[in-house]
């Protein structure tokens, strides 16, 4: 018995220790693409709406540039990567460790993979980690928004050490759950070729689009752009000192080229797409039904892959400068009547030609962290939204007109960016069912820019339907929903509006707001997912309780490729590009 | 003669000063800037965006930067493109070949081609032949340039027999002079003839109308009676008269040589200026977009004074002092 106690006590102190030392993953975790088996050869034309800007990463900040630096420093090219669920593996780095001191930080450990070579043959070593996370990433002198990515809660960057040349060491002063995935994740540069630029102060000058011709791009990545035409198209090749292998020992990529066709517009690549120009297809959901129908006869592969990321909503000013709507937007039953009066079945089938989901909270279906049981819905029901209401302090006058307490007629005007049809068309449908209910809905579609301006820097809007980009990590949100983000929009803080447009006697933070803040605050530095998964938890059943933000509906993930071309598991997250280095073609 | 150019050329300089400086205002008034693409990405920092502003210069005050960009402009400096991270000139002069090869070709197609079925039908006024032209023409003036271009790429779409867009094939650089040459007629034909067909029926119309105007004129019918030779009369005396009017139009047409073809770039992916700037303006991509208009600008002020020297040319009663 006493002996059974001893071996029990034992377990417990190994399991303390073993809980400040985590292991992400070791050399027995295979590598993404390890087990492929295809062929080699050919060639794959994707389409691109613009052109890149440019080749340097500290500089790009839309995906028609940074689409093309993930040939060259992604697919492979970080130390970590990320599959199309967004769970981690193994890549450049074969073990990684990650140890709390007693200090409160966090030391992550990286063993880095032996014998990798840069695309000009320079040996790759942990020289150029250290390198990039030190002198590109973390340098004031260049500004770049990784470093908000990177940064911890205090906003400290973390110190890259070397231990020797096949493991570095990166310290952050308190711990970070994200850390090993952005950290690890990473786009490496040469020290041989960028160490200069930094010295001389030029780096954010380099790396401009005229490097692709010049041939100077070098990368870890499976493919080298080396030909651009403006407007026309960019065309990369095989690195020939790429390291990952496939499952015979045979070395990736299979494919010789890729290639980006610019073309212009939608229409222009639907019909590229159908004239055999380009292999691949993103499909809108307005042409969906067409391209399905002629997937057979064509031989292309169409199908849908999940809800995509990114949210579409209708949130009010809480701080508009008349008192009276303030207080029907600040009004909690006055938002529960607006979500009850959303008919997202007619937005799906009308808007998004059925395919699309209908969306109840801030966290996409799907990140890890989405909890169904947690949100409160509000099925389509104006009996409900009557109901609320009332509860609301609201009544009818006798021409059935909606009116407050104080016996003003309940009206706004709702905007959102003119020319996006889907969101034109939520607007519309929005304004029909809360006519209804009594209420005067003006729609007033705006310019995107005029839009944007007046959100963030006026308190001169009444509602408005817009949309937000997702991740599957909810704190990519923390700019949104911290109480004085940069994008709390909805009821800015006086202390963060960007046109310093509130005024500090009428702005009031209810308890759930501070409670979503402290969330935010806390969870980037608990590494328990469990914990965490309990924290976004709570906050997607805050969020759709009190509906600052009134989520309408998600369009699905919808792909269409050529049936010879072996591409996996398409989805948001992963697109139809995430096995680049392993896509082959069947004949 | 020079004296004329000269002075022209010195009147034309405040006229370009404050077209630009209309552009700027425009641009400056009109709700937004370049940044307001990135405010609602919720991963781009305060400090971020501040940063940018700051890089990008639009912290400081328009007039300053309105001069600051003249004073560059002035020295053949036309500032950096916010969204190419490039120098303007650069951008523009990479898409001025692209540009020229669309719009010289149509526009000498247009004009071979229009005055020459505009001088037949007014040969041939109220003739079939006429009719069908007449029909032929108004049909394509009523149909507006872009909606050709889509009927266009449709037919490229569903017979498969031109490519959807670009102006070369990917392989284009590793194939025969040869196969350049005829890669790039593939892919021009589609956009040239949407251009061509446009501004053909305008210009055809308006040389018959201007031909009938003259040959109903006295000296014509003076000609005739003296027993001159039809052709004569036509060629020689009538036409010299009629195309008076058709040359002040060729002026409008050179300034519209680079700006011109917007739609038509857009529609057929031809990577040319009206492309550029197209996206500039999307993008409220300010220096890009005010040097595009002055170029406009300047092209206007050249073609007017082409067209003035042509006409006095051409018509002896015009006298340039």
């Amino acid at each position: 018995m006493r002996k059974a106690l001893v071996v029990l006590m034992l377990l417990a102190v190994v399991a303390i220790f073993a809980a400040e030392k985590y292991v992400w993953f070791d050399e027995n975790t295979p590598y993404l693409g390890s087990d492929a088996t295809g062929k080699y050869g050919g060639r794959i034309v994707v389409a691109a709406l613009g052109g890149p800007r440019t080749m340097n990463y500290t500089v790009a900040k839309e995906t028609s540039s940074t689409d093309v630096i993930a040939l060259f420093m992604g697919y492979g090219g970080t130390l970590v990567e990320l599959d199309n669920y967004a769970r981690l593996h193994p890549c450049i780095a074969k073990r990684c460790e990650v140890e709390l001191t007693d200090e409160g930080k966090m030391i992550i450990t990286f063993w880095l993979r032996e014998g990798i070579k840069w695309s000009d043959g320079q040996p790759f070593t942990a020289d150029d980690f250290v390198f990039t996370v030190n002198d590109v990433y973390c340098n004031p002198d260049i500004p770049s928004s990784t470093q908000d990515v990177i940064k911890d809660s205090q906003g400290r960057l973390p110190r890259a050490e070397k231990i020797d040349d096949y493991t570095v060491r990166v310290i952050y002063e308190e711990p970070n759950r994200l850390a090993v995935r952005y950290i690890g994740g990473l786009y490496i540069w040469p020290k041989h070729i960028a160490e200069q630029w930094v010295k001389d102060g030029t780096f954010r000058e380099k790396w401009t689009v005229e490097a692709i011709n010049n041939k100077e791009l070098v990368g870890l990545g499976p493919f080298i752009p080396v030909e651009y035409v403006p407007d026309q198209y960019i065309r990369a090749v095989r690195n020939p000192y790429y390291w990952k292998k496939d499952a015979n020992g045979n070395q990736l990529p299979y494919l010789d080229e890729f290639v980006f066709k610019i073309l212009p517009d939608l229409n222009a690549i639907k019909l590229a797409f159908e004239n055999g120009e380009i292999d691949i297809y993103g499909v809108t959901a307005q042409f969906y039904p067409e391209i399905k129908a002629k997937a057979k006869e064509k031989n292309w592969i169409v199908g849908t892959g999940g809800p995509t990321y990114g949210t579409t909503f209708i949130t009010f000013n809480w701080n508009h400068d008349d008192p009276v709507k303030r207080s029907w937007f600040r009004n909690e039953y006055f938002r529960k009547a607006v979500a009850y009066a959303m008919d997202k079945e007619a937005m799906i089938d009308t808007l998004l030609a059925g395919l699309g989901i209908a969306q109840w909270g801030p966290v996409s279906v799907l990140s890890p962290f989405y909890n169904e049981d947690a949100l409160r819905k509000y099925p389509y029901d104006l009996d409900y939204a009557r109901m609320m209401l009332q509860l609301g302090g609201f009544s009818w006058d006798k021409d059935g007109n909606l009116i407050d307490a104080d016996g003003n007629k309940v009206e706004f005007i709702l905007s959102t960016n003119a020319g996006n049809i889907v969101r034109e068309g939520m607007c519309n449908i929005i304004r029909e069912e809360l006519g209804k209910l009594g209420i005067k809905v003006t729609f007033v579609p705006l310019d995107f820019n005029l839009l944007v301006n007046k959100m963030l820097n006026t308190t001169d809007w009444e509602a408005i339907v817009i949309g937000l980009t997702g991740s599957d990590e909810p704190q990519g949100g923390r700019n949104v929903w911290a109480q004085k983000g940069t994008l709390h929009f909805w009821n800015y803080h006086p202390e963060a509006a960007p046109g310093g447009q509130i005024k500090p006697e009428i702005y009031e933070a209810p308890d759930w707001e501070l409670e979503i803040d402290r969330i935010f605050a806390e969870n980037i530095k608990i590494l328990d997912q469990k914990k965490v998964y309990e924290m976004f938890s709570r906050f997607q059943e805050l969020v759709s309780e009190h509906l600052p933000l009134i989520y309408t509906v998600q369009q699905l993930y919808l792909y269409a490729h050529k049936a010879d071309l072996n591409i996996i598991d398409p989805n948001a997250f992963g697109g139809m590009l995430w096995t680049l280095p392993w896509i082959y073609w069947k004949k | 003669m020079l004296k004329y150019i000269a002075r022209r050329l010195i009147i034309a300089i405040p006229e370009l000063l404050i077209i630009s400086f209309m552009v700027f205002m425009i641009m400056e008034a009109a709700p937004g800037d370049f940044l307001d693409q990135y405010k609602l990405d919720p991963s781009m920092s305060k400090e971020t965006l501040e940063a940018m502003r700051k890089e990008l210069g639009l912290d400081q005050h328009p007039l300053v930067r309105y001069f600051k960009w003249l004073s560059g402009a002035v020295r053949g400096n036309f500032g950096y493109s916010f969204y190419y991270r490039r120098p303007v000139s650069k951008l523009i002069w990479e898409r001025v070949a692209a540009t020229l090869t669309l719009s010289l070709t149509s526009l000498a197609g247009s004009w071979i081609l229009g005055v020459a079925l505009g001088t037949f039908a007014a040969l041939k006024k109220y003739s079939l032949a006429d009719k069908i032209l007449t029909v032929f023409a108004f049909s394509f003036i009523a149909v507006p340039s872009f909606f050709l271009g889509l009927l266009l790429l449709y037919l490229a779409a569903r017979t498969g027999w031109f490519p959807i867009g670009g102006m070369i094939s990917i392989d284009h650089n590793t194939m025969t002079t040869w196969q350049r040459f005829k890669d790039l007629l593939w892919h021009m034909t589609l956009p040239a003839t949407a251009l061509t067909l446009g501004s053909m029926a305008g210009l055809m119309r308006y040389m018959r109308g201007s031909l009938l105007d003259v040959l109903n004129e006295d000296y014509v019918t003076f000609a005739r009676a003296k027993g001159m030779p039809e052709r004569i009369v036509v060629f020689k005396h009538a036409m010299r008269n009629a195309i008076n009017p058709m040359i002040t139009f060729l002026g409008f047409s050179i300034s519209g040589i680079l700006g011109g073809s917007l739609f038509i770039e857009n529609i057929f992916a031809w990577p040319g200026m009206g492309r550029l700037i197209y996206q500039a303006l999307i993008q409220k991509d300010l220096y890009l977009v005010i040097t595009s208009g002055l170029i406009s600008a300047v092209l206007l002020v050249v073609g007017n004074l082409v067209a003035d020297i042509l006409l006095a040319l051409v018509d002896p009663r015009v006298r340039l002092t």
